[in-house]
């Protein structure tokens, strides 16, 4: 059993620089969380105080219901995978997976029992008697990966392990270690700044910013019902557009307006508005939720197209309403449409985002 | 015949090859000439001896049984020292504590020091009637001793003054080194519960070593060729029993005014380096490439 729970976890460098604020989590066992957030939000340094490479300011971490604040590395019983692999270079690969094992006195037929084990779910037997150097980016993270699945540790930490990899290996790796997953399950902390990786691989996804946690969920929930205007933007590729408009009543209907603009609201949204009539909003909407055309009437606007973006299997359009730009994803490839073209976009109904200009927290989701 | 990018090149390299050749190629065909030839300077008939002084050069009991003996003893003693102790010293240099820069600057003060000043210094510290040293030892009613004029412990000077003077120079390189490497190993090993003995046989070492080994080869055939200390300490004395190859050469050539002998002895002396050289080179070679 592993849970790891993070309390009031803080973590400052000097007087002024506050990397980790009041941090609370609590991750069960053998679950998959991904911290996510931009660069500077204090995920890789929770990570890092996790693993015990760094001093906690202040808070608890438990691992197993354990206390581990004072605990150096080694006795935290955690395995961890580091962006540029921090393999041993001089060292085979085989050295490599069996250097933390001989470091325990674990006689030599377990360990090649244990590597034999990992080179199996990980395909390196052909590379066990090479050095790192030799091998791909990729391969050097699955040895890394087997260094940590050799030692059966209670928890598995990674600190943005796809960085170094090019698209097509990040894909690859995604899977490789979300099948890693359901074969050794164990409790796992990721961080990454990659929001597909985040909401692919983790059971739940932490938004992180400026040494916060912002939102905590499952990856649909965060993509659904982000909090705040920042956890909408972040999470969700293309990013969410943005647009102010001013929340009124006609006709008993809840509308959102804007100069360029008059979208009728649906329930639930319509009703959390209410209190907010003739008041200042930033409504958000995800490309993927706007359709190219009339659609009903009361919720389409106008818009002017500047750049098409065929993708093969879509097009992406950039336009402008107003002064705004809003991204507008899904629109069938053989759509025939140019730059320059005036076109109509609509909203599909219960799909957009309503935030308080002031705190950027969700009014109605 | 040369395009206009050869010619600026050849422009750029005059200045650095004449001097080369003024100061460097010339004497050393001179001295090769030299070396063949019959040159005292009392008496300069130049005659024309072949190899003869290179016979007796490499016949002489005291060139074969002491100075090169000496040579590759002070050799291996004064790099072994200060590398053991230079690491040392930038291992303990690499954790941060206070007062870490106080320290690593005092400790570059050898570096700064004449090795002639510091030889003089030493010569006072073990000088028999007057040094430190003894009065240390006599206050401690141990018996003081005549450092300087018993072979060994001259020697032992000679050796602990030039490991004195190059220590600095070993902490500054491989604290360089030290600090140049990824810090991702070393926390993986952390994590992966590895003892501080075997993360600095396993990993320092290991990932420091290419440093390590162009260090020794620099100064290993530096060393070969010291002559101020020993010079100063001791002259090669007491008798001839510390004389290193490169005193050897300058009492032949400029005290005996044999010049003839002393060049045929500073060309061996040339050609016994080049040899060391290369092999070291390409242990160097070796070390980087694997």
């Amino acid at each position: 059993m592993a849970a790891i729970v993070l309390s009031k976890l803080n973590k400052h460098y000097g007087s002024l620089h506050h990397a980790v604020k009041d941090v609370d989590l609590e991750i069960a066992d053998k679950e998959f969380v991904a911290l996510v957030g931009p660069s500077g939000c204090g995920k890789s340094t929770t990570l890092r105080m996790i693993a015990g490479l760094e001093d906690i300011s202040g808070g608890e971490i438990r691992i197993g219901g354990k206390v581990v604040n004072n605990l150096p590395p080694r006795d935290r019983d955690i395995a961890m995978v580091f962006q540029n692999y921090a393999l041993y270079q001089h060292m085979s690969v085989y050295d490599n997976l069996a250097f933390g094992l001989r470091n325990k006195k674990v006689p030599e037929s377990e360990i090649k029992a244990g590597i034999d084990r990992a080179a199996e779910i990980l395909g390196l037997h052909e590379l066990l008697k090479r050095k790192p150097r030799q091998l791909s980016g990729g391969q050097q993270q699955r040895v890394a990966l087997g260094r940590c699945i050799v030692r059966n540790p209670l928890v598995f930490l990674f600190d943005e392990p796809l960085s170094n990899l090019d698209a097509k290996l990040r894909a690859q790796m995604r899977i490789e270690i979300k099948r890693l997953h359901a074969q050794v399950p164990t409790t796992s902390v990721f961080v990454t700044h990659d929001q597909v990786e985040a909401m692919t691989l983790g059971d739940r996804v932490v938004v992180m910013r400026d040494g916060r946690i912002h939102q905590v969920g499952t990856p649909l929930a965060v993509y659904g019902k982000p909090v705040n205007k920042f956890v909408a933007g972040f999470i969700g590729a293309p990013a969410m557009n943005f647009l102010e408009v001013t929340i009124r009543k006609e006709a008993g209907t809840v509308v959102a307006e804007s100069p360029v603009l008059k979208v009728a609201v649906t329930e639930p949204s319509s009703v959390a508005l209410e209190a907010w009539q003739g008041r200042r909003v930033i409504m958000g909407v995800r490309p993927e939720h706007l359709v190219l055309g009339e659609g009903l009437l009361s919720r389409s606007f106008a818009a002017k197209v500047e750049v098409v973006e065929q993708l093969g299997s879509e097009i992406l359009l950039e336009s402008r309403v107003g002064d705004a730009r809003v991204t507008v994803a899904r629109v069938p490839p053989e759509t025939a449409i140019a730059a320059g073209d005036q076109v109509r976009l609509s909203a599909q109904p219960g799909r957009l985002h309503f935030f308080d200009p002031e705190s950027e927290n969700v009014i109605a989701a | 015949m040369f395009g206009e990018q050869q010619r600026f090149m050849l422009f750029l390299i005059a200045p650095a090859a004449l001097l080369l050749g003024l100061f460097q190629v010339v004497p050393i065909v001179i001295g090769a000439n030299a070396s063949f030839r019959d040159w005292a300077l009392y008496n300069p008939k130049k005659t024309w001896v072949g190899l003869d002084h290179y016979r007796a050069v490499i016949t002489d009991p005291a060139f074969l049984e002491v100075v090169l003996p000496n040579t590759f003893i002070f050799m291996i003693l004064s790099v072994a020292g200060s590398l053991a102790l230079g690491l040392g010293l930038a291992l303990l240099l690499n954790r941060p504590f206070r007062g870490q820069k106080i320290v690593q600057t005092v400790l570059m003060v050898p570096l700064m020091v004449a090795p002639v000043i510091a030889a003089i210094m030493m010569r006072w510290m073990f000088n028999d009637q007057f040094g430190i040293v003894n009065a240390v030892l006599e206050g401690l009613g141990m018996e003081g001793q005549p450092w300087l004029v018993q072979r060994w412990t001259a020697f032992g000077i000679i050796v602990l003054t030039d490991v004195w003077l190059w220590t600095p120079w070993f902490t500054l390189l491989l604290l360089a080194g030290l600090q140049s490497l990824p810090k991702e190993p070393f926390e993986a090993a952390a994590i992966d519960g590895t003892t501080t003995w075997r993360v600095f046989s396993h990993l320092t070492l290991p990932m420091l070593q290419p440093v390590i080994v162009v260090c020794v080869v620099i100064r290993a055939i530096d060393a070969f060729r010291t002559f101020d200390i020993v010079w100063t300490l001791t002259g090669g004395g007491p008798g001839r029993s510390t004389e290193l190859f490169s005193i050897y050469a300058y009492v032949l050539a400029f005290l005996n005014l044999d010049l003839g002998r002393g060049s045929a002895s500073a060309i061996v002396g040339g050609l016994i380096i080049l040899v060391v050289g290369v092999v070291m080179y390409r242990l160097v070679d070796r070390v980087t490439k694997s």
